[in-house]
């Protein structure tokens, strides 16, 4: 990736995740669905991991968490941390497997979101956060999973046309294009 | 060239853990006077002009949002609303009845000097809610430079809100009366006896009174009250303010445990009113006194609400 496409991918992202903390802040946690909010910060640190790999998704999981931390004057760290890990893991996935299926967007805005809402619930624990320990929390992360998942197509889409054109060239799939273009290595052009 | 791409991807995340964590334990352990607590506040007083103008320009959005979220429910609300509307009736003429009597005994025992009239209601907009099921906090758009203090009680048309937990410039930090660090000392409607109102366990969305004597009067329906300053046990809250209805109760080594659903709709909110007091009043030198209560190792200043709620009788 050149210097040029770095920066235009850095400027955009930041744009990006910007628009998408203060829409979740102020549109989206107002809006409660099945008695729960949906949480399209944690979708995008996901999304951006699975599109940028696991270094770009790790920062940006580090800034959207230490803004929204800042933000709304919550224990600062904690949502960076957690973030971190989701984008970075979301980014081996990308790095690791390149899923390709329709259905890819879904199960990522799944397991980010779960990883989420699980791993904030461990940190507040463990930091001895006096707070309720129930089947309503429970209920909460399976119904804000489902949210969440429901909205991630829609995210996918949204996060994908932000950031087209700037997103960084997959190697592996540049590979697999150029091999069936060239002619050299398909078994069905072979005498 | 791999060896050196799998080096930098590990730095980085190992740099980002590391600095997460250093963050964490810093703000974790500091007092919330501290560094990175003040950088936190500054950081709120540099974008509150910002989700001012970003709540503005998202409002229609969110109005749409709620609008299909609220035609749903109008329904069965309207019913439940014209029964209301007939049960409050009935007991509104019962009511008038008592208000005289109810002055004159007031003023008898010297009960309303910390009254809503010692206070200043600043009218305030919810820019921002936590979104997370940790916190029951909203951002406002009214701060220090509006005369809003930490431990300002906040309340709307509906009733009571919460406190004011941390303050800027031009906004301030909320925490609902749902919020884990709240106490409120409060009374059912028809009773004098007084007890701590708390977020139930279990159930974020609802509250609890506790200690109420076994022999109080706890009807299901019935509303539940800020009880102000009662003899020697002050209060941050005004007396008399509506905090939910009693939805059901249970009795346990000679205390009665009564479950209240709070009556505003703090989903919802959009206009709220923060009652601020004037320098020197009483509801001021309380405030201080709350404030100045040592904190437990929670971050916001609202801890000192809940200490107050014991130790002062809030």
């Amino acid at each position: 990736m050149t210097g040029g496409a770095s920066s235009s991918l850095a400027l955009r992202l930041g744009a990006f995740a910007l628009f998408v903390v203060f829409f979740q802040i102020g549109v989206v946690s107002e809006v409660p669905v099945f008695g729960v909010n949906a949480d399209v910060s944690s979708l995008l640190v996901a999304f951006v991991g699975l599109m940028c790999g696991s270094t770009v998704g790790a920062a940006c999981g580090f800034a959207v968490g230490l803004l929204i931390d800042l933000t709304l004057l919550q224990t600062l760290g904690l949502t960076s941390l957690v973030f971190t890990l989701i984008g970075f893991w979301c980014g081996r996935l990308r790095e690791l497997r390149d899923p390709q299926g329709a259905l890819t967007p879904l199960l990522v805005g799944a397991g980010g979101s779960a990883v989420a809402l699980v791993g904030y619930s461990l940190m507040e624990f463990m930091l001895g956060v006096d707070a309720p320990v129930s089947f309503e929390l429970l209920r909460e992360i399976v119904f804000g999973v489902i949210v969440n998942t429901i909205v991630a197509l829609p995210m996918w889409f949204v996060t994908r046309r932000a950031l087209e054109g700037a997103l960084p060239d997959d190697p592996r799939r540049r590979r697999r294009r150029r091999s069936y273009t060239t002619g050299g290595l398909s078994p069905l052009t072979k005498p | 060239m791999y060896d050196k791409t799998v080096r930098r991807r590990r730095a980085v995340l190992a740099l980002l853990v590391v600095l997460s964590l250093l963050l964490l334990t810093a703000y974790f352990g500091e007092a919330p006077n501290g560094r990175l607590h003040s950088v936190q506040r500054d950081f709120l007083t540099v974008v509150s002009p910002i989700q001012d103008g970003a709540n503005k320009a998202l409002k229609p959005v969110r109005d749409l949002f709620g609008w299909f979220g609220n035609t749903l429910h109008a329904k069965s609300e309207l019913a439940q609303s014209l029964k209301q509307t007939e049960k409050l009736r009935r007991e509104l003429v019962a009511d008038q009845a008592e208000k005289r009597s109810y002055r004159e005994l007031i003023s008898m025992f010297h009960l309303d000097q910390l009254g809503v009239d010692d206070y200043h209601p600043v009218t305030a907009t919810v820019v921002y809610k936590d979104p997370n099921i940790w916190y029951s906090t909203v951002n406002i758009d009214k701060g220090e430079s509006d005369g809003v203090r930490v431990n300002d009680p906040v309340i709307n048309a509906e009733g009571l809100i919460g406190k004011v937990a941390a303050v800027v410039g031009d906004g301030a930090q909320v925490d609902l009366i749902t919020d884990s660090s709240m106490g409120v000392s409060a009374r059912i409607g028809t009773s004098s006896s007084t007890g701590l109102l708390q977020p139930k366990v279990g159930d974020p969305g609802d509250l609890e009174l506790q200690y109420i004597p076994s022999t109080a009067p706890a009807n299901v329906g019935e509303y539940v009250v800020t009880s102000g300053t009662v003899s020697s046990e002050e209060s941050l809250y005004p007396p008399g303010l509506l905090i939910g209805q009693i939805t059901s109760e249970s009795e346990e080594s000679g205390f009665k445990t009564v479950n209240v659903h709070p009556l505003a709709n703090l989903h919802n909110l959009d206009i709220v009113q923060v009652l601020t007091s004037g320098a020197g009043s009483r509801p001021e030198q309380l405030s201080r006194l709350a404030a100045s209560l040592p904190v437990g190792q929670s971050s916001s200043a609202g801890s000192g609400e809940q200490l107050a709620s014991t130790q002062v009788g809030g």
